[in-house]
């Protein structure tokens, strides 16, 4: 299939500056939207689901439409449960049973700015039951002490800019200045995004009397016994959920953000297509008697058409490499404050991938109906052109 | 048989409910090694006849074999592969590719041949060195005179080694000096290297290299003149209308 030479659709590029720059500002655009996008997705998703564990139960009120934050549960459920539930793991006579406090609370940074911030209220047990969770620098927060410990994308929001400085640092809840003792990494979790202080503080801080919810680490998947339990003692008012399935119904709790995340990115990106329609048109047109020359010497109208979405995609490609680079430089990794906390974005090479070939997408959709609409006027009119 | 037979040669063009033909039913032999001056007043329906001869265009009626091909006959990527061995084309404006070189606007005919780089580029060289332009290889149109830009159209035109060599008013836009030297290099292509030429001229001037000379009238022969070609006049063609 002989083609015009790959040189001709280089060199095309430097003569319509104007649409040049606009199908690589276009494609860039579009690309960094799919890209953050996707990050966006990407890292809500992975946060949901390296969240919850197969082997974890979560009791939480019945009253509370299955959300930790709204339960309220008495504070002597975690006793009830570790001696109740048949098959809680153990280590050296502690059962894995975590008394939790779930609550979204305004902070004070260090340097006065205040934002919204997940704060899990904990006994040591909670590392027992959440085993993902590791310190990677500092140490556990004492109790009595004024000491929180701190994930590490929650550092960030923050305003830290790694672990080692996050700790020392401190943070005001409510007039009480805390001090970060230690930073916490969880599998890119939602854990990662919460500050955790110890529970005495917080029902101090909080003002409340009772628990959001009790976490049980099982020695199975298999959450039978607790159920039995749980509708053994209808007098507790319990719900167990399995803490892989409540981070999953999460999930699909925000499903609808992130289809309207990604059919925002579609109507960006035809909306591109259409704007750059004219442009496009007007620099093909522009040369319509040398493609009745090209014609004339024998060159086909698929040939042309080739070449001229090849220089398109080109010019897409310009446009679609800055920006996922600019992507990968900016965004990757970012912190999100969401409702349902804190998550990172996550641009992997997969969401680069959708987002680069968009970009190349729209140069091929944007040159195909220009290059079309030129090439179906006849030779001898097209060589008549000005 | 003669290299180029048109018979009852028609082309229309519509118009809402209008009709123009501004070729009508058209008998014409061209011998080949010819140098055929095509003359007649704006609008009588030259270029329309050298599209035809060019496969750019197609009759609306009538027969045409080049070289005994039927050319009314191919279609529309036949014409295209037709056109890139069989046909070479020159522009009154010369039409280069303005961001190619000299040497690559010669070369790009022959990227539609299956020949080997070394060959595609002796070739090259070959065709700008008869046209008297190998030391302006690397200048892009602009960097060059409209005299040098119809002789790279020449070289570009004759690279292929085509059946024949159509030119519309090859000299139309170049002063006198450049007119000469372009008409020489034409006689020099049909005189030396045996080359069919077909050319729409306006210059009765030009017509002194040519061996002979038709004159087109509202789409029908007018008159012949020359000995090496026996043009078909048509026979009862004489009153002509061609709107209608
Ligand atoms: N695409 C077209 N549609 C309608 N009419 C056309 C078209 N192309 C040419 N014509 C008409 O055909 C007639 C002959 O045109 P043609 O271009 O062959 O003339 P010409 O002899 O080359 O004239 P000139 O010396 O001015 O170049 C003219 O009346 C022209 O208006
Ligand atoms: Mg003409």
């Amino acid at each position: 299939m002989p083609g015009l030479p790959l040189d001709y659709a280089i060199r095309n590029l430097g003569r319509s500056p104007s649409r040049l720059l606009l199908t690589a500002t276009g494609s860039g655009l579009v690309v960094a939207l799919v890209i953050g996008a996707g990050g966006f997705i990407n890292g809500m998703q992975q946060a949901l689901r390296t969240s919850g564990s197969e082997r974890n139960v979560i009791l939480i009120g019945i009253g509370s439409e299955e959300s930790i934050e709204r339960s309220e549960i008495p504070m002597s459920t975690p006793t009830i449960a570790a001696a109740s539930i048949p098959d809680v793991v153990s280590h050296a006579g502690t059962s894995a049973v975590s008394p939790e406090i779930h609550t979204a609370l305004e902070i004070e940074t260090e340097t006065g700015g205040k934002t919204n911030a997940m704060i899990r209220g904990v006994r040591p047990s909670a590392f027992l039951v959440h085993e993902n969770a590791n310190f990677i620098a500092g140490r556990p927060p004492r109790r009595g002490m004024n000491e929180v410990a701190a994930g590490q994308l929650a550092i960030r929001t923050l305003g830290y800019v790694g672990p080692s400085e996050a700790v020392g640092g401190e943070i005001s809840v409510d007039d009480t200045t805390f001090v970060i003792s230690g930073v916490i990494a969880a599998d890119g979790g939602v854990i990662e995004g919460e500050i955790w202080m110890p529970l005495s503080d917080l029902l101090v801080v909080s003002q409340r009397d009772t628990l959001s919810c009790v976490v049980a680490r099982l020695e199975s998947t298999d959450v039978s016994g607790t159920e039995a339990f749980t509708s053994s003692r209808l007098d507790l008012e319990l719900l167990a959920t399995r803490e892989s399935d409540y981070y999953a119904s999460l999930a699909a709790f925000f499903r609808p953000i992130r289809i309207m995340v990604i059919a925002t990115a579609i109507m960006v990106a035809l909306g591109g297509v259409v704007g750059g329609l004219n442009t496009t048109y007007a620099a093909f047109a522009s040369r319509v008697r040398e493609i009745g020359t090209l014609q004339t010497l024998g060159y086909s109208r698929g040939a042309i058409v080739r070449s001229l979405i090849v220089e398109s995609v080109l010019a897409a490609a310009i446009g679609g490499l800055v920006a996922a680079g600019l992507c990968i430089w900016l965004l990757n990794g970012v912190a999100i404050d969401f409702s349902m906390g804190v998550f990172g974005l996550n641009i992997d090479s997969g969401v680069l991938a959708i987002g680069l070939a968009s970009g190349l997408g729209l140069g091929v959709v944007g040159a195909m109906m220009p290059a079309v609409r030129c090439l179906r006027l006849a030779v001898p009119e097209a060589l008549k052109a000005n | 048989m003669s290299l180029i037979e048109c018979r009852q040669l028609t082309r229309t063009y519509r118009r809402g409910d209008q009709e123009i033909t501004p070729l009508r039913d058209l008998d014409l032999d061209i011998e080949a090694g010819t140098f055929l001056a095509l003359m007649g007043p704006s609008g009588s329906g030259k270029t329309t006849l050298l599209n035809l001869l060019a496969g750019i265009d197609r009759p609306t009626s009538g027969s045409l074999v080049v070289d005994g091909r039927e050319i009314h006959h191919l279609s529309r990527g036949a014409l295209a592969a037709w056109r890139a061995s069989a046909v070479g084309y020159i522009f009154q404006l010369y039409n280069l590719v303005p961001v190619l070189t000299a040497y690559e606007n010669v070369e790009l005919p022959l990227l539609l041949h299956r020949i080997s780089r070394k060959e595609r580029h002796r070739r090259v060289a070959a065709a700008l060195d008869l046209v008297g332009i190998a030391d302006r290889s690397d200048h892009l149109p602009r960097q060059l005179s409209g005299g040098q830009e119809q002789r790279v159209a020449i070289a570009r035109a004759i690279v292929t080694d085509p059946t024949l060599i159509l030119a519309d008013e090859p000299t139309g836009d170049l002063d006198r000096e450049s007119a000469v030297s372009i008409m020489d290099l034409m006689a020099r292509l049909n005189r030396d290297l045996g080359r069919t030429i077909v050319m729409v001229t306006h210059d009765p001037k030009t017509t002194e290299w040519c061996d002979s000379v038709l004159h087109l009238e509202k789409g029908r022969l007018a008159e012949a003149e020359g000995e090496a070609t026996t043009p078909m006049a048509s026979e009862s063609n004489l009153e002509s209308e061609d709107v209608r």
